[in-house]
Parts: C-alpha cells; structure tokens; sequence
C-alpha cells in the first residue's frame, strides 16, 4: 500500500519534471527586429496560412534588400512565425511565446476567435497586432488599444455590397424585385448578412429569403437555391467559403433560378483565381465585392510577379493584406526611430504607406483601429478568370449586368 | 476491484472506493503535488505560462470526467456540455451584469450539476446503456452548441469577449500578462477538484457509485437507490467541469459556441484519463502533464530539433502524430494508464 502511493507521487513528481524540460528558452538576438505571425500554417486553413504567411515573408525580403531600416543603421527585418493550428488556445500560448521571444509586433490570424485571443495577449504586452485577415466586428468594440485591422471589418462588406448591386442594377436600368440571401452561419455569414440587410433597408432594396447553411458539411445547395428561385427574387447574395461557392455555383446551374446576377458579399470563391476552373461554365458571369489586389498600379503587379516566381502560386488578396500589413509596420519603425512596441503603436498609419490591396490612399486608422482606407471592390468573372468591373475607376474590364448565371 | 461488495457497499466501513483505508496518505501526496507544482512559475520561463494554465485547465477536465465515467462507469462523449455551461455563465454574468467570477464558480457550477441531473433522468429513465449513453451525451453537448449558435443574447457565433481590465483584479479574477496569480489560482482550483473526488469517493454515495459501476443489479438488489446515486455522481462530475470552464473563460477572455462546446473539449476531457489511468486520482493530472505541453514540445522540435532529429525540422503537425501514437501505445500496452499500469505492477510484487 504505502509502495505503490509513493510510486503514485513519483510519477506526478516526474510529470511535474516533464512540464518543467519542455519548455526551451528561445534565444533572441538583437540583431533584428522580430515581427511575429500567427496564422494557421496547419490544420483545415493551411492554404490560406501559407498565403499569408508568405505575403509576410515577401515584405520583410523586400525591406530587408531596399536596406533595412534606414532611421535605425540598416537594421535588419526577421519574420518569427507562430502557428495557430487554427484553435484560440494556439493562437494565444504562440502570441505569447512570440512576445516574450521579442517580437515587437504581430500580424494574423484569419479566423476570427484566434484573433479574438491574440488581440487579448497584445493588450496584455502593451505591442501592436496588425489583423490582416479577420473580419468580425466585434473585436475591435471592445476599446482595445494595440489591436488594428487592415481588411474591411464585415459590416462594411455587407454595406458596400447593398450599395454596389443597387447602383449596377440603376446603371443598367434593370429594377431589381427582391435580393434573395445565402450566406455560411458562422460569425462572418451572420455578420455580413445582418450588415447587408440594415443598408438594404436604408436605400429601399426589397428583401426576399435569407437561407443559412454550414459551410463544414454541406453537400448539396440545391434545396435552397430551389428555395430562392420560388421567392422570385432577381438578385443571389452570398456570403461563404471556397468549396461551398463552388457547390452554389453548381446548384444554381442545376435549379436554373431566374437571376439577374449572383453576387458574393466578401465571398471565399467567387474572386479566386481558380474558381473558374473548378466551377466551369457554371462560374460565369459571378459577382464578388472583396477586397482585392489593386492589378492597375505597378506595385500591384509586381507583387504578384514577385510572389508567383518566389512560391510558384497566383497569390490570393490575403497575402498582400499580410504584405502590407508588414510594410505597414516597418514605416512605422522608421518614422518612430525606434523598435518600441509602444513607439511602433504611436506610429502605425501616420506614415505613407499605399498598399499592394486596393486602396482609398494611404493606409490610416481610426480611433478603434480600423482601417480608413479600405475599399472593397466589385469583380466579376469573365473570360475564365476574376476582374475588377465597379468602381469604374478600378475597373480593367466592362461589367457584364444581367450575368444570366447558371446558363 | 475484487474486495467483496457487501464489505465495500457497508457504509460503516473506512475503506474508500479507491481501495485506501484512510485519507491522510493521499492529503500528503497531495500536499507534496502541491509543493513541487507551486514552483512551475519560477521554473518555466514566462512564454511558457499559458502551457502550465492549459494543464491545470485540462487536469480539472479529466478529474470531472473521471468521476463519473472512470469510477462511475457512464462513459461520457459529452462534457463539453458542462465545460461550455461553466464558460458561457461565466462571460455572460461579468459582460451583462459585471459579476465576480468567483461568483460564476458557483452558478457555473449549479447550473451544470442541474443539466448534468436532467441528462442522466432522462437516460436512464429510457434505460441508455453503454454506447447509447455516451451518444446521448454527444448530442447533447452538441444541441447546447447550436443552441448557443443561435442565442441572440449569447452574442450567437460571434461569441462573448470578457471586457479587459486595466488593473490587476483579484475580485474579477484578471490579471497582467503572465502574472503567477493565474497559475496559482488554477493550481487551487485543482486542488478543490481533486478534494471533491477524494471525499465524494469517500462517502456513501460514492462507495455506491463504484459498486454500481461494477454491479448493478446486485447492488439495486440490496436496497441502494441507483437512480438517485448516479445522479449525484454526474452532478458533482459536471459542476468539476464546470469550474474549468470558468476559469478558462477568465484565463482567455474570449468564449465562442465552437470553443465551449465543441467536440475537441469533450475529447479533452476524456483523453488525460485514459492516459494517465482511468478510475485513479492522480490518473488525469499525469495525463494532463503529458498531453498539455505536447502541442509546444513538438513545435519546438519542428523549430529547433535536437540532433537526433534533424529530420523533424520545419515540420508541422507533428504533435497530431505524437498524440496518435501515444494514444495508441497506450491503449496497447497499458490498458490501465499510466497510474493503473503502475499501480498494477506495483501490487504484483
């Protein structure tokens, strides 16, 4: 009896022990300046993770070859990457070690709760976190000081959307009967669809069903496009993910509802540069309002050019909110003079940073922390591949209003 | 487990349900824990604190679930369900009404005991047995999870963030970045959970518990009130999770539908039991010491590999592997855990 309670003791005393060897001290040299990423590099989102990841890494090879930072002797960039495996808990233990580490900045997480809890840890530090991908509103209305996003937060995708369709539609002189809605039921399809339905409202735009579905498991659309041609509505809007898009595509070439248009409200598909191939003739004509590269200005191309002969892959827009969301950071560095988190903070958008992503100007934040610069644009595909149509000032391609999608 | 029930079932004798006569050994043990683990924040190094919180949290976890599925036998596939109550009371009460977490302990804790009694009447009233239990179970995690997906005033699938505090606060439980006051909090946390179990197993109703687990019918047939003992055992089990919950809530500030009551935090609860040793008190606490800090043991390894494993470097997901290979390891050669196996070797000699 009393040998085998000591064995007991013994063995969490070893386990205690265990804990105690796996943790390794990280060396920090000072020789650069760390920017630590958090961002799913494994897991259900790694391709988008990579993207960013890479984006991120392009700009600090970009600073770094134009001389470093200049107002401290050339310093050197180094990216510290952290891995969110796309679970909050990750996220938040890798912000932290990447603080402690030294980083005095972090960019991620693409999802939503992950950067619900690494906004947390980078108020804790009192070091700025530069959201390049993440949408949901709600976390920069908690006051948060040190936490900035560089996308459009999702109410003004579902806004700009509202207002998008309705002045295509008046250009073309086509009223519109009712805007049916799909959209995936987590935060960001919850939220865009709430946003599009209170500006819907405001100008006078008759809403018909608004159907939610779960992006994780579904199989088949059908049902509920059969549900949005009886509505008769005129007009699809969609907001979901990459494969879902692709299985709405189909189902609307299947059920053959009555549509002017579909339109994805910061739609994960129908702004890809592969969606034309994996949806087919059933992609055609389709609408998105996202953000996106900016391919009319020489920077835009460049990264593009840069990207692809470095990863061998057409970068998608995250990779360039992450590009810039570094950039961002560095003129910051430079202006402040110092490698600070709180100088850095001060600084960040007071300097003249346009980015690579389609832009109102430089990029500034506002008191919460979102960007003012922002500016989701309408694309279309045509010709097999995704084209920015609306505004007309952005536009590379003439807009196609009725698609006819599905036939 | 093959002391005879009559002795066992007479609440007159000392012998507890883990087969120790009295308590004072493993309140020392306990008190040893306690000791050795009081050191971890002036160990580990500052980046590593939320590895040593992740423990406590997944410890309490496998404690709650122990009770009831290790010593009480009713596999549970569910207790996310209760983790998620104890999380989600916890943020709705401070972001609506601005109350104490140490407060929410105790709602937390009720309100799970009151789900968990309600589960557990309407499964055994339809007689669930086994597998069926534990799909119950499932489900019922996953209704809480939709429901909360679609509850308004839980803020939906946006979740709930816990507002940030500028000061250290010990009536709001928050505190700075890496602040030790987090870990010690935990660890007594802990240790409530493992007295619970220890004096729960000790009274009558947890003598019955185990003598249901092992015979049922013998021990309905001698008068004990079956319905109402394993009721009682899925209660205190549920509110142990619960407190879990609500300090994960406190230690993270942030609580979504998919966090609270997802699969992977029922799996979480299940796991550092069977690894350590179901039905065993210190089981779930080496279990949690092992799968805790495996997620950054092996990152670490895929950043920086030891010589001998070159081969590792820049490669991710290799926890995923290493867990799977435990798991199975485990369930191979050690049917009984890490504590049962030694426990059993130990009582060979």
């Amino acid at each position: 009896m009393r040998k085998r309670k000591f064995v007991t003791a013994v063995a969490v005393a070893l386990g205690v022990a265990l804990t105690a060897t796996a943790c390794s001290a990280s060396g920090s040299g000072d020789d650069v300046i760390k920017i630590g990423t958090v961002h799913p590099l494994t897991g259900v989102n790694a391709g988008d993770g990579a993207q960013l990841e890479n984006g991120a890494k392009l700009a600090v090879r970009d600073i770094n070859a134009a001389g470093g930072i200049k107002a401290l002797g050339g310093k050197e960039l180094a990216i510290d990457p952290g891995d969110t495996k796309g679970s909050a808990k990750t996220g938040q233990s890798e912000a932290q070690r990447l603080v402690s580490g030294g980083a005095v900045a972090l960019i991620g997480s693409y999802q939503s709760a992950v950067c619900a809890n690494v906004a947390v840890v980078a108020e804790r530090n009192k070091v700025p976190y530069l959201m390049d991908i993440c949408g949901d509103n709600s976390i920069l209305e908690n006051g948060y000081k040190y936490t900035f996003r560089m996308q459009p937060p999702n109410s003004r995708f579902g806004a700009s959307t509202a207002d998008y369709v309705k002045a295509v539609a008046e250009q073309a002189h086509r009223p519109i009967t009712k805007v049916a809605y799909l959209h995936e039921n987590t935060a960001f399809g919850n939220g865009v669809s709430k946003a599009f339905a209170a500006r819907a409202a405001e100008i006078g735009l008759t809403m018909g069903p608004s159907i939610s579905y779960d992006a994780a498991s579904v199989s088949d659309l059908t049902t509920q496009i059969a549900q949005v041609k009886s509505s008769g509505a005129s007009i699809l809007v969609i907001s979901g993910y990459y494969r879902d898009g692709v299985l709405a595509a189909k189902a609307v070439q299947t059920v053959k509802p009555n549509l002017d248009a579909v339109v994805g409200a910061a739609d994960g598909a129908f702004d890809q540069p592969q969606f034309p191939t994996d949806a087919g003739r059933a992609g055609n004509g389709y609408f998105d309002v996202n953000y996106h590269i900016n391919d009319k200005s020489k920077k835009g191309q460049d990264f593009v050019k840069a990207y692809t002969a470095e990863y061998g892959d057409a970068p998608r827009t995250g990779a360039a909110l992450a590009y810039d969301s570094v950039m961002v950071i560095a003129a910051a560095i430079e202006k402040a003079g110092s490698d600070d988190p709180e100088a850095i903070r001060n600084a960040l958008g007071k300097t003249d940073v346009t980015p690579v992503v389609l832009s109102d100007g430089p990029v500034r934040f506002s008191e919460t922390g979102e960007n003012l610069s922002t500016l989701p644009v309408l694309t279309q595909v045509l010709d097999g591949a995704p084209h920015v149509v609306f505004p007309e000032q952005f536009a590379t391609k003439q807009i196609v209003f009725p698609a006819g999608p599905g036939r | 487990m093959t002391t005879n029930l009559l002795t066992r079932m007479s609440p007159k004798s000392p012998v507890g349900a883990d087969g120790s006569r009295n308590l004072t050994r493993p309140l020392i043990y306990l008190g040893v824990f306690v000791v050795v683990a009081a050191f971890a924040p002036y160990v580990l190094p500052e980046s590593r604190q939320a590895v040593a919180v992740n423990v406590l949290i997944i410890a309490m976890m496998g404690i709650g679930w122990n009770l009831m599925s290790g010593y009480g036998g009713m596999f549970s596939f569910g207790h996310a369900a209760f983790f998620g109550i104890g999380a989600y009371t916890d943020a709705y009460l401070i972001v609506h009404y601005n109350i104490s977490p140490w407060i929410s302990l105790f709602i937390g804790a009720a309100i799970a005991a009151l789900v968990a009694m309600v589960i557990g009447y309407v499964a055994f009233r339809y007689k669930l047995r086994a597998a069926y239990f534990a799909l119950a179970t499932f489900a019922f995690a996953e209704m809480l999870r939709l429901l909360a997906t679609n509850t308004d005033w839980l803020n939906g699938t946006a979740g709930l963030h816990v507002p940030l505090l500028t000061e250290d606060s010990w009536s709001m439980l928050q505190f700075g970045a890496n602040a030790p006051q987090y870990f010690y909090i935990g660890l007594a946390l802990l240790v409530v959970c493992i007295l619970i179990t220890m004096f729960y197993l000790r009274s009558r109703s947890g003598i019955y518990t185990v003598a249901i687990r092992d015979n049922e019918e013998a021990a309905d047939s001698l008068g004990v009130n079956v319905m109402r003992v394993k009721l009682t055992t899925m209660g205190v089990s549920a509110a142990i999770t619960a407190l879990a919950g609500v300090f994960y809530t406190q230690y993270y500030i942030f609580i979504d539908p998919d966090i609270a009551f997802g699969n992977a935090q029922s799996v979480q609860a299940i796991t550092p039991a069977v690894i350590g040793g179901i039905a065993t008190i210190a089981g779930p606490i080496v279990g949690a010491l092992i799968i805790g800090p495996l997620n950054e043991l092996t990152a670490d390894w895929g950043r920086t590999p030891p010589e001998f494993l070159d081969f590792l470097a820049g490669r991710s997901g290799l926890d995923v592997v290493v867990y799977s290979i435990l798991l199975i390891i485990i369930v191979l050669v050690l049917p009984k855990g890490i504590v049962g196996s030694i426990r059993h070797w130990w009582r060979q000699r």
